[in-house]
């Protein structure tokens, strides 16, 4: 699980360009939108393409959205729940 | 209409120089560009990260015009752009090949539209005032700068933010250069007008002006009329264009203290310009720009930058060899350009009389 909350706040910091941003400086439950990393919806399609591009996974349901990609953690939870599935 | 500010990331040391001009930035190559300043303190970070090179450089540009002529909230923002943003236009298609057109990235998308640098400048501004873009090859600038005359001259607007953005980016430099557009050895921007062979040098720019129907008591220069034509079939026909323009300005190639010609190197290219200067321009003294800003579509944006600061500044830059003959003080500035000898411009400035 630590290896890849640390792969996915690198991937995460490479697709949107977060410039001046490390991966230490987002922990495991920041909110990644509004008032915790600050993303927007543009970026919220950007994180669609990075699960589909480097997880193979397809977030079929939109209403999953707002709890996938809430943090980090979330994020990676996901990823393990359907790489166990698959 | 006058020209109360400028704002320019070019291939020459222009943005945030405060001396116009004073020595040549030299290439040896067949391709210029910009020297970008570091934007941090210009562009909010947050902002910053999604934009590409040409808007990053297209909003610098304008935020400096704008902050030089005190102006937050402009009547109307116009850009001009032939190749528009080329650098995301390129990741979207590559990667619509590379994944097989699926997984293709929103941003680069967005970003990849010619009208993305004025609607950034309007985001940012959050100015809602008139926005439009040109894209009309080597009438892109002329066209915007036609636009902006006309809003001033109904009184649509008192201000207008205009602004020509073009980039080479290595996939354009290389489909380009296959064309034959550019010279396939290596040569300085010094030397191209002496050397004579096929092909120009690349170019970028990004040039934004401020433009406003009343005197400000502060203004560099009064755009006095602008013309355009399209691909005239010999060089008398240029000449009558020439001198139509003159005599609906109601001046004569005497009046006129400086002539700014868009000579590129490409010797076919050149012959035009050659001919005109043994001919009517024969009296005149003249002066190349492109050697300073490569060739691209929207060059002239360059060389009326170019032209107002010589009327600012009182005099030619350094940077820049002329045929010698000593000028008195330029009050009036002919600038006359083709882009691939297919787009033809003209445009007359002269000194304000504040």
């Amino acid at each position: 699980m630590d290896n890849l909350l640390l792969e996915l706040k690198k991937q995460i910091i490479a697709q949107l360009n977060l410039q001046d941003i490390k991966p230490e400086d987002i922990s495991d439950d920041l909110p990644l939108f509004a008032e915790g990393l600050g993303l927007d919806s543009i970026d919220a399609l950007e994180l669609i393409v990075l699960l589909q591009q480097y997880y193979k996974i397809k977030l079929t349901n939109a209403d999953d959205g707002p709890k996938v990609f809430r943090t980090v953690k979330t994020m990676a939870e996901y990823i393990e729940n359907h790489q166990t599935d698959k | 209409m006058y020209i109360r500010a400028t704002g320019n990331i070019s291939p020459q040391h222009t943005y945030g120089h405060p001396l116009f001009l004073p020595e040549l930035v030299e290439y040896v190559d067949n391709r210029l560009s910009c020297i970008e300043p570091d934007y941090k303190g210009i562009i909010d970070a947050k902002q910053i990260r999604r934009m590409s090179r040409i808007i990053r450089m297209g909003v610098a540009s304008a935020l400096e015009c704008l902050q030089e002529a005190g102006i937050d909230m402009p009547d109307a923002i116009i850009t001009g752009t032939s190749y528009g943003c080329l650098e995301d236009t390129g990741i979207f298609l590559s990667r619509m090949i590379e994944y097989n057109e699926e997984l293709l990235t929103p941003t680069s998308f967005i970003q990849s539209t010619h009208n993305t640098i004025g609607a950034q400048i309007g985001l940012l501004l959050q100015c809602n005032n008139y926005n439009n873009v040109f894209v009309h090859s080597g009438f892109s600038f002329e066209s915007a700068l036609l636009d902006g005359i006309m809003l001033l001259r109904e009184k649509e607007a008192s201000n207008v933010l205009i602004g020509a953005i073009d980039e080479i980016t290595n996939i354009s430099h290389s489909i380009l250069n296959r064309m034959g557009l550019y010279k396939q050895n290596r040569i300085s921007n010094k030397e191209i007008f002496k050397n004579k062979s096929k092909g120009s040098i690349a170019g970028e720019g990004a040039t934004f002006f401020l433009l406003s129907n009343e005197s400000s008591n502060t203004d560099y220069a009064k755009l006095i009329g602008l013309r355009t034509f399209y691909k005239p079939q010999k060089v008398e026909d240029i000449k009558k264009e020439i001198l139509i323009f003159l005599e609906e300005n109601t001046i004569t190639l005497k009046e006129i203290d400086l002539i700014i010609i868009g000579k590129n190197g490409d010797e076919k290219l050149d012959r035009v310009y050659d001919c005109l200067q043994s001919e009517i321009f024969s009296q005149n003294v003249i002066i190349n720009y492109k050697n300073l800003c490569g060739e691209y579509p929207t060059a002239t944006a360059f060389a009326l930058w170019l032209a107002v600061n010589i009327i600012k500044f009182g005099k030619i830059p350094k940077a820049i060899d002329y045929n010698g003959v000593s000028t008195s003080k330029i009050k009036n500035i002919l600038i006359y350009n083709n882009y691939l000898n297919k787009h033809h411009s003209l445009l007359l400035l002269s000194e304000c009389k504040n």
